[in-house]
């Protein structure tokens, strides 16, 4: 009964969806503004039956309804009851249920905080949104439903969630990235909102901005999250692999970072517009396609979906459509935009756009690394692969001029900056990266210049992050102490200082990582010993393990650094006993300088144990500056030029958590 | 109207992919193909699995089609296929397997050679015997040169001792009448 | 007795049995080698995994042959075309250079020579533009914003 109600609020929400793509359009054409009117109340409708919907789809999980096909699939009995939560998004159609009811949320929350939004405007973004949702609605309703029944032959039990996803990590890591990712389709909405109208001057782009930091520190957080759950769950201790479907999260990611940037020239400069733009429908089409990727299985990955291909096809269709008609579009009106601030080659617009370009030109790289081998194989060539040697080259590459700009541009003023203003600068904190970096890199007994460069970047990020606030305090009035001149700085200041530090911060880990892990693939039996990198490591036994839903090994081991006893690490090795799979959880001693991983592996036949131990310096930085970005974002949000503040204060009713971010 | 031709490249090189990725959905991503094709069958010199004394070497592909079969008592799938090659042996292919046994390996499992032997005779004793014998790879580099990802595979040699076809997974008749039967045909000729 | 303890304490770790690595080297370089090797080869049977990563038994044996060659003292080319010989490219994660793959680093190096010659372009273009229209009306907006 429930799954019929939950499939029935589904096509009412459809039905509205439909209403809303219309109604506020056609009001906004003809100048009606009952019909504009209508926009706020039926996004609010359509949110509210697909949120009734999803909650029929969780209560048949935790029902165990097992003749609901999508439950016996993703669900066991003795599932515990939070997993049986998260498995609602354990497998395609509950996934993409998800994604459309967060995709519902972020209209919702567009019509509730648009207070200062002129009327046509906002009835216009919200039309677009449900012309996008028809598409999702229609796509949920007849080619992945998840109410569909196995009547009248039901399994006993269910076939239980896959066991990668039973992980803390997993819990929050998709709602996360699927809050950015669909969060984009909101500034995508004002750009084909203003490019309908014409009127495609620096308010979008104000308007737009907080939406799309939003979007942008949830697809941060949702990203690091996922990045930190492969490296707890799968047992190798990397985090990152660039597989396709991460780099399908990591293409909206750099064009949204862009896009961020983009918005602040096109706000305060009124250049740059149709880039701008384009960049928005950008930032929600390769969220489209990384959809798209992900869940037409048409390329191996480690985390896709299992598929057909007639829902790959209705994916691309939705594509072509919403993709190909926002472009089509762009191309139409674009040219009429004029950009009208004046600047000099030497100017903070010109470092911001350069950025620009090579984020964008990260994208592209990311993308051709993901579908050239598609293409290759394709035109008869045969199969290639294309992974981290490839783009660990090619993003060294790009970062060196990329933190150039970054370094730079904070520093220099809008419209014209004379270069010979700034040498003393530059050339202070070029100086002082560089030999902080060979100090720090010679000290090491390994020299890994790949790791020094990475290092000597974040330190020169850091200095000229530092420069930048000097420089902007010393232009106040002497009377003030440091402190209430710091404290005067916008929140947005603070925002991109955070922002910044945050990605120093990452490229520390990152660099760290990639130049001083240190790694053992060992046999082990009870009171054998290893030293690796200064740790001496001894393994005490193994014991058997029961869980609910699994059964397995857990192995002990004791940790001193030289007469310090670190800790005990307890790495287990489960069986999933319903879904026959064996997983590694990682045992993890974490450090601001280092992480100390253990993973336990098969038990070999004359009774030792394979055991990898890993020793990963700064590995937490990387996920920490994440973090730090995210918190950037959050305070460039809190900005009160976008007036979110007043907006969070004033009483509006309903889901005002979930949207006021 | 200004000049669009800059704008309109977005939509031109989406849409550009947008055929791959329709093309891309209709095959299978994980279909590749073997790169020892038209190659001659790397050397070997291995002893047959049942009996350590024989000693064979790629002088037998020489002269007759043959399908080497790669398979294990461990593999269910080739458990599956192994009814239809004693069909297609009875119809007069020659049919040779390529042993390999991962219970062997110190890292895997510690079963003896004679356990191996006893497995192998109840496997095919209950399922059928399609093979004319059986070379076993012992440390399993045999199966690295040939390029197997795994069991079962089988390929189709030709008289001069090439590699006409590698295919991975089972043989059933479906893919023997598809992909092995016009080839086959041709080799063995008139 | 107490001379005694310490004598005992002082030779527990020399008791203790220092565990075996799975692919022990006594040269540092050829271990580097074999970790990057191991990083770069992809596993063929798995989804998409490196050889070092997978537990797969075709990703366990080509790790030992690569254990195998390395020891050898072959180097990392001589490793990686044995691979490719067996495998196809599809076993080295790096891509071959053909012409279709040279877009892999041509394409994005068009793109910024592209993007900074239509920079340049729009700023002389905008130095003869007058202001727009729509700029004092965006600027009315602006104002009540604030």
């Amino acid at each position: 009964m429930l799954a019929e109600l939950g499939h029935f609020s589904l096509v009412l929400a459809l039905f509205l969806s439909i209403l809303m793509a219309g109604y506020p359009l056609w009001g906004a054409t003809t100048g009606q503004s009952s019909l504009m009117a209508s926009a706020r109340p039926l996004a609010i409708g359509v949110f509210l039956f697909t949120a009734f919907s999803y909650f029929c789809l969780t209560q048949s999980f935790l029902d165990d309804d097992f003749s609901i096909a999508y439950v016996a699939h993703n669900s066991n009995s003795l599932l515990p009851w939070y997993y049986k939560i998260t498995a609602v998004w354990g497998g395609h159609e509950g996934s993409f249920l998800l994604w459309v009811l967060i995709f519902t949320a972020w209209s919702a929350a567009v019509a509730l905080f648009s207070r200062s939004i002129p009327l046509d405007m906002v009835a216009r973004v919200l039309s677009v949104l449900s012309l996008v949702g028809i598409g999702f609605y229609l796509y949920v309703l007849i080619a992945s439903n998840p109410f569909e029944r196995l009547l009248p032959f039901y399994p006993v039990d269910g076939r239980d969630l896959n066991p990668l996803l039973q992980d803390f990590g997993m819990i929050i890591h998709p709602p996360m990235l699927y809050m950015g990712y669909v969060g984009f389709s909101v500034v995508f909405a004002f750009a084909i909102a203003a490019l309908i109208n014409g009127r495609l001057d620096s308010t979008w782009a104000r308007w737009s901005r907080p939406w799309t930091l939003a979007a942008w520190v949830f697809l941060t957080l949702g990203i690091a999250l996922g990045s930190w759950w492969a490296y707890n769950e799968l047992g190798w201790g990397g985090w990152w692999f660039w597989d396709p479907v991460e780099n399908a999260s990591f293409m909206p990611w750099l064009v949204g970072t862009a896009l961020l940037h983009s918005l602040a020239v096109t706000e305060k400069r009124k250049v740059f517009k149709s880039w701008t733009v384009l960049l928005a429908i950008a930032a929600f089409s390769l969220s489209l396609l990384g959809t798209f990727l992900v869940r037409s299985g048409i390329l191996v990955s480690v985390h896709s979906f299992a598929s057909d291909p007639t829902r790959g096809l209705f994916i691309l269709g939705l594509l072509v459509v919403v993709i190909g008609g926002s472009l089509l579009l762009y191309a139409l009106r674009a040219p009429a935009l004029t950009s009208v601030g004046r600047y000099e080659v030497m100017s903070r617009e010109t470092m911001l756009m350069g950025n620009n370009i090579l984020l964008s030109a990260a994208t592209l790289v990311v993308l051709l690394g993901t579908l050239l081998p598609l293409v290759h194989k394709e035109l008869g060539l045969g199969s290639i692969s294309i992974g981290a040697p490839f783009f660990n080259q090619m993003f060294t590459w790009l970062i060196v001029p990329f933190v150039a700009l970054l370094s730079i541009g904070p520093l220099s003023r809008w419209k014209n900056q004379p270069l010979s203003a700034l040498k003393n600068q530059l050339l202070f904190a070029f100086l002082l990266a560089f030999f902080t970096t060979v100090l720090l890199g010679f000290a090491k007994d390994k020299v890994d210049y790949t790791a020094m460069l990475g290092l000597g970047l974040s330190v020169w990020v850091l200095i000229a992050t530092v420069q930048e606030v000097r420089q902007r305090i010393a232009g106040m009035s002497a009377s003030q102490g440091v402190m209430a001149k710091l404290s005067a700085l916008t929140p947005s200041h603070w925002g991109m200082v955070a922002g910044h530090l945050g990605f120093a911060m990452m490229l520390v880990g990152i660099a760290m990582v990639s130049g001083y892990s240190e790694e053992r693939d060992l046999r082990m039996s009870p009171g054998d010993q290893v030293e690796l990198a200064g740790y001496h490591i001894t393994f005490v036994g193994v014991e058997r393990l029961d869980g609910p839903n699994y059964e397995g090994h857990v192995a002990h081991l004791d940790v001193y650094e030289g007469e310090r006893h670190i800790g005990d690490l307890a790495a287990e090795k489960r069986f999933y006993t319903v879904q026959r799979t064996v997983m590694t959880e990682a045992s993890v001693d974490i450090g601001l300088t280092r992480d100390l991983y253990v993973a336990l592996g098969e038990q070999l036949p004359d009774g030792d144990w394979a055991v990898r131990a890993y020793v990963k310096p700064f590995v937490r930085w990387i996920w920490a500056g994440a973090l730090l970005m995210a918190i950037g974002g959050l305070l460039s949000m809190s900005d009160k030029r976008y007036r979110m503040a007043r907006l969070v204060e004033a009483p509006v009713s309903g889901n005002q958590q979930e949207v006021a971010v | 109207m200004k000049r669009i031709g800059l704008f309109l490249l977005p939509l031109a090189l989406f849409l550009f992919v947008t055929l791959f990725l329709l093309q891309g959905l209709y095959s299978d991503p994980r279909e590749r193909e073997s790169s020892l094709l038209e190659r001659q069958v790397p050397a070997f010199t291995l002893p047959d699995v049942m009996d350590e004394t024989t000693q064979y070497n790629a002088q037998v592909f020489q002269g007759q089609v043959t399908l080497l079969n790669v398979w294990g008592t461990w593999c269910v799938t080739c458990a599956i296929e192994l009814p239809f090659l004693t069909q297609l042996k009875e119809q007069g292919v020659r049919i040779v397997g390529l042993y390999y046994e991962q219970d062997l390996d110190p890292d895997f499992g510690g079963k003896s050679l004679p356990q191996i032997q006893q497995s192998i005779r109840d496997k095919l004793s209950q399922l059928g015997d399609p093979y004319e014998f059986n070379i076993f790879d012992v440390s399993r580099d045999y199966s690295i040169d040939l390029g197997v990802t795994g069991a079962p595979e089988t390929f189709l040699i030709d008289r001069e001792g090439r590699i006409r076809l590698h295919h991975v997974g089972d043989l059933n008749p479906r893919i023997w009448e598809q992909k092995f039967l016009p080839l086959y045909q041709e080799l063995m000729g008139p | 007795m107490r001379a005694l303890m310490i004598v005992v304490l002082l030779l527990l770790p020399a008791l203790a049995f220092a565990a075996e690595e799975r692919y022990p080297f006594d040269d540092p370089a050829k271990r580097v080698l074999f970790v990057e090797l191991t990083e770069e080869l992809r596993c063929p049977k798995c989804q998409n995994q490196n050889i070092a990563d997978s537990n797969a038994m075709v990703a366990e044996d080509l790790k030992r042959k690569v254990y195998q060659l390395v020891q050898e003292g072959q180097s990392k080319s001589e490793v990686v075309d044995y691979m490719k010989l067996r495998y196809g490219d599809f076993v080295y994660y790096q891509p071959p250079l053909n012409l279709i793959t040279l877009s892999l680093w041509l394409l994005p190096l068009a793109f910024v020579l592209l993007a900074v010659v239509v920079l340049v372009k729009k700023r002389k273009r905008s130095k003869e533009t007058n202001a727009h229209d729509l700029l004092a009306e965006a600027e009315e907006w602006l104002e009540k914003d604030k």
